[in-house]
């Protein structure tokens, strides 16, 4: 199981390893001793900083850096367009520093490190033994020397542009980190395009002295609604997680053919237009295959293979005096760490929510929904809850905090004979917060 | 000095400026996301406060006109060019330049060109050739509306100011300084189109009382004394009289009461008393509008903490009684919640709206059917310099191009064997 866990993270790194052998096609044995040594490095590294940073810090970081490097790639896609469109003359110094043994072994570090880091992580559940540490370490190391290997069988002409190269790169990167919940980029993402279309739309409204909706018809004010919308997040973040590899694609197809006026046979001039259109279709592959991996990653995100705790949620009903009653030791031990569901119903209303003992050792009761989303509920991952919804992870340790995707908490009293909450109270919590969601938010799984 | 103002120049005339700002913008966008989750709010914030931020976001306005000045430039260049008029002098004019050893004689090429669809100009040391229609408008269009774009959102980041009021029907209209016309009408009408469902206009006599009626409407929003009038909220102006068993004096107030659409509550404290008023507008029966018809009934409960001591619904001059408690409705007039906005970077950002617009609508027909390709070949001191540039279907013309620099070569190597 745990080596089905590792084989995307291995196949990632054989992928490195090949987009950077052919990219920095003089120096494949820096490339190859590069990236062993980094990879090594960055899964003694990450699991180094899972051990040594409680809670989501470790993970934080990592995925920062991963978020930084996917910035970077932006810039550098956005690089490759600008220059392919302009006018100025090619930086043959910027070209040298490229195809140089310093910039492919940089490269190649940067990435591997990234690559093991996130292996590291990503697996920090697994308990892995040092046997199967080491076993892992030359599995490693023999998917670097058979991609090298395999990068030599590749067709020559086949050729790797170096924004080709970093696209590629941190297309797989990203792949490898949205294998893991904790360190997937993409949902987060969703979460903040949504919010920042949100406040775009009403300060454009309200900047440009648009009316407010009673005075729109149902038809326009449907369209406006879509940018309020979860559709929107989930299409807009595609949009940027997708457009580093597009902006390198149209770079290569806008790029300028080399100028044959000076020569006087036509066949020549043909022949050399010939060749450079079909290099410039051959360096179109590898941010092709960027968008594909983009895609692969943007799927594991949306439909992650891991399996959460959701148990079925039990019946409870209030006493006489309205208050529902949960004994801490009874049906479900509820200082057990795990997150315990409860319905209740009451005259024709019900209202679903959750007991959790938090890592601090407090209760919490909440709702099995959130204030934005839709109450598709909660589950629970390894030291996070998970909106079923949006995809957002809820460290264990902010469970009973209000906000954002937060589940919604409720009003509660631990006495000695179990935890009391008002039945009234709870329903009229349920009914506002789910009114209002559904009201807001219109789409939906 | 003059190489230093030189260096700015180029920087504040390059294609990458605004790119390069725009850039640094969204990075302290994500830097701010980090921290808060009203980033482009706080970001917003920060660049009307910070006048290093807002002189650095005035580069982009800045650097789109120079580059509006140097797409005039070269435009004209390049048709001064083609008019045979000097050399070029522009760098970059052209996509390709070329020189070849050839004589003076470019007659034999222009019926080439001609055939190939090509109008020409032939003088007598160069020759013009050029197909299609230039692109140069729609792109002066859009640089000429980014410029309006950006410098309406800095000058609105810069002085906006708002003021609400409540426009009521009867009222003097509510501005900033004195008092304006009186608001003679509030009519609130069905406007069956594609965009909007209801129409709302406002009509104030002027100021003096004896100058002409002016009307505002919903979009685009009229001026008054300088500010835009934008209504908000429909709302309802409500005089009433409370009348209760333990206050000797009875209790007055016109209230706004944002009730609109029937069914919306809006709740009114009594001062230094533990009353308040729920108030909501009725729904007629026969399920027309009552702020359209002006047929308003006022549903009224009284509150003394959580118990309603006294409730119903009445309409103008009407009331409603019960435990000695009387509330009486004076007058029910319309109200529009209304914001007057002073801003100078609104007409520029709608300029720019409509600039983008029109030059979409000329650039996409041209830039797919006939795009602009030229040819310049100027022949001195036994050399034709030859210049091609493209538009568009930039293939073909340069098949053109090379085909019309053999035709130059074989007409000059038969004029080197004779």
């Amino acid at each position: 199981m745990i080596a089905l866990k590792l084989l995307p993270q291995l196949v990632s790194l054989a992928g490195i390893v090949l987009v950077l052998g052919r990219a920095f096609a003089g120096h494949r044995l820096v490339v190859a001793v590069c990236c062993s040594v980094g990879y090594l490095a960055g899964v003694g590294g990450g699991w180094a900083l899972v051990r040594s940073f409680p809670g989501n810090l470790a993970f934080e970081m990592i995925r920062g850096v991963v978020g930084a490097s996917f910035l970077l790639v932006w810039c550098i896609a956005a690089v490759a367009l600008y220059r392919s469109t302009g006018r100025g003359a090619a930086q043959p110094w910027g070209e040298r520093l490229a195809a140089s043994r310093l910039c492919a072994a940089g490269n190649a570090l940067w990435a591997s490190v990234i690559a093991g880091a996130l292996c590291a992580s990503g697996n920090a559940g697994a308990g892995l033994s040092s046997a199967a540490l080491i076993s892992f370490a030359l599995a490693a190391v023999i998917a670097v020397c058979a991609a090298a290997a395999g990068e030599k069988l590749l067709p020559r002409s086949f050729t790797v542009s170096p924004a080709g190269m970093t696209v590629t790169v941190s297309a797989l990167l990203l792949f490898s980190s949205s294998s893991s919940l904790r360190l997937d980029l993409f949902s987060p993402l969703t979460m903040k395009v949504m919010k920042f279309t949100h406040d775009f739309v009403h300060q454009f409204f309200e900047s440009m002295l648009i009316p407010d909706h009673v005075f729109f018809t149902h038809t326009t004010w449907s369209y406006i609604g879509f940018l309020f919308s979860n559709g929107v997040g989930f299409w807009g973040a595609l949009i940027i997680w997708l457009a580093p590899a597009f902006l390198v694609i149209a770079a290569h197809s806008l790029e300028r053919l080399p100028p044959v006026a000076h020569i006087r046979q036509g066949a020549q001039r043909r022949k050399l237009v010939a060749a450079a259109v079909r290099s410039r279709r051959l360096r179109l592959v590898t941010p092709m295959i960027a968008v594909a991996i983009c895609g692969g990653a943007v799927y594991q995100s949306r439909f992650p293979t891991v399996e959460y705790w959701d148990p079925k949620p039990l019946a409870v009903s209030a006493n006489q005096t309205g208050e529902i009653v949960i004994p801490a030791k009874g049906e479900v031990d509820l200082e057990d760490g795990k997150l315990h569901k409860f319905l209740y119903k009451q005259g024709g209303r019900e209202a679903r929510f959750f007991i959790l003992q938090t890592p601090s050792g407090a209760l919490t009761v909440d709702l099995d929904a959130c204030a934005i989303c839709k109450p598709d509920g909660y589950g629970q991952a390894e030291g996070t809850v998970i909106c079923y919804y949006c995809k957002t992870l809820i460290p264990l340790e902010t469970v009973g905090k209000p906000g954002g995707c937060n589940p919604v908490p409720v009003p509660f009293v631990v006495k000695a004979d179990g935890v009391h909450i008002d039945g009234l109270n709870l329903i009229n919590t349920w009914g506002s917060t789910v009114q209002s969601t559904e009201r807001v938010k219109g789409g939906g799984k | 000095m003059s190489r230093l103002l030189r260096i700015v120049y180029r920087i504040m005339e390059s294609r990458a400026l605004t790119p390069i700002v725009i850039g640094i913008f969204l990075l302290l966008y994500i830097g701010i996301a980090f921290f808060t989750e009203e980033s482009l709010i706080v970001l917003i914030g920060l660049v009307k406060s910070n006048v290093i931020l807002a002189a650095f976001f005035s580069l982009i306005p800045l650097n789109r006109l120079l580059r509006l000045v140097d797409e005039v430039k070269r435009y004209l260049a390049a048709r001064r060019a083609l008019r045979g008029e000097g050399i070029v002098t522009v760098s970059g004019l052209f996509d390709e330049t070329v020189e070849v050893k050839a004589n003076s004689d470019l007659a034999g090429v222009e019926s080439r060109l001609v055939a190939s669809g090509y109008a020409t100009r032939l003088g007598e040391q160069s020759l013009a050739a050029w197909r299609g229609i230039t692109l140069f408008p729609a792109r002066a269009l859009a640089i000429a509306a980014s410029v309006c774009l950006f410098s309406g959102i800095l000058l609105s980041l810069g002085g906006r100011t708002s003021t609400r009021g409540a426009v009521v029907e009867g009222a003097p209209l509510p501005v900033a300084e004195g008092s304006g016309g009186m608001v003679e009408r509030i009519a609130l009408e069905h406007a069956p189109g594609p965009i909007m469902a209801k129409s709302l206009s406002i009509a104030v006599a002027s100021d003096s009382g004896s100058g002409p009626v002016r009307t505002f409407g919903l979009y685009p929003p009229g001026s008054y004394h300088g500010a835009f009038v934008y209504p908000r909220y429909l709302g309802i102006g409500l005089s009433y009289v409370l009348f209760a068993p333990d206050r000797p004096e009875p209790y007055e107030s016109n209230a706004i009461l944002n009730i609109y659409p029937p069914g919306k509550e809006d709740r009114k404290e009594v001062p230094q008393s533990p009353y308040s008023l729920m108030f909501s507008l009725e729904r007629p029966d026969d399920g027309s509008d009552p702020y359209m018809t002006g047929r308003m009934t006022i549903s009224c409960k009284l509150l003394k903490g959580d118990s309603v001591l006294a409730s119903g619904s009445a309409p103008r001059g009407g009331e409603i009684s019960g435990n000695g408690y009387r509330i009486v409705f004076q007058d029910i007039r319309r109200a529009v919640l209304t914001d007057f906005i002073s801003d100078r970077g609104v007409i520029p950002i709608w300029a720019a709206g409509m600039m983008f617009m029109l030059a979409i609508v000329v650039w996409l027909p041209v830039r797919c059917l006939a795009p602009r390709r030229e040819l310049l070949f100027v022949a001195e001191n036994g050399v034709v310099r030859a210049c091609s540039r493209a538009e568009g279907q930039r293939r073909k013309h340069a098949g053109v191009f090379h085909d019309a620099l053999d035709a130059i070569e074989t007409i000059h190597m038969k004029y080197v064997l004779k």
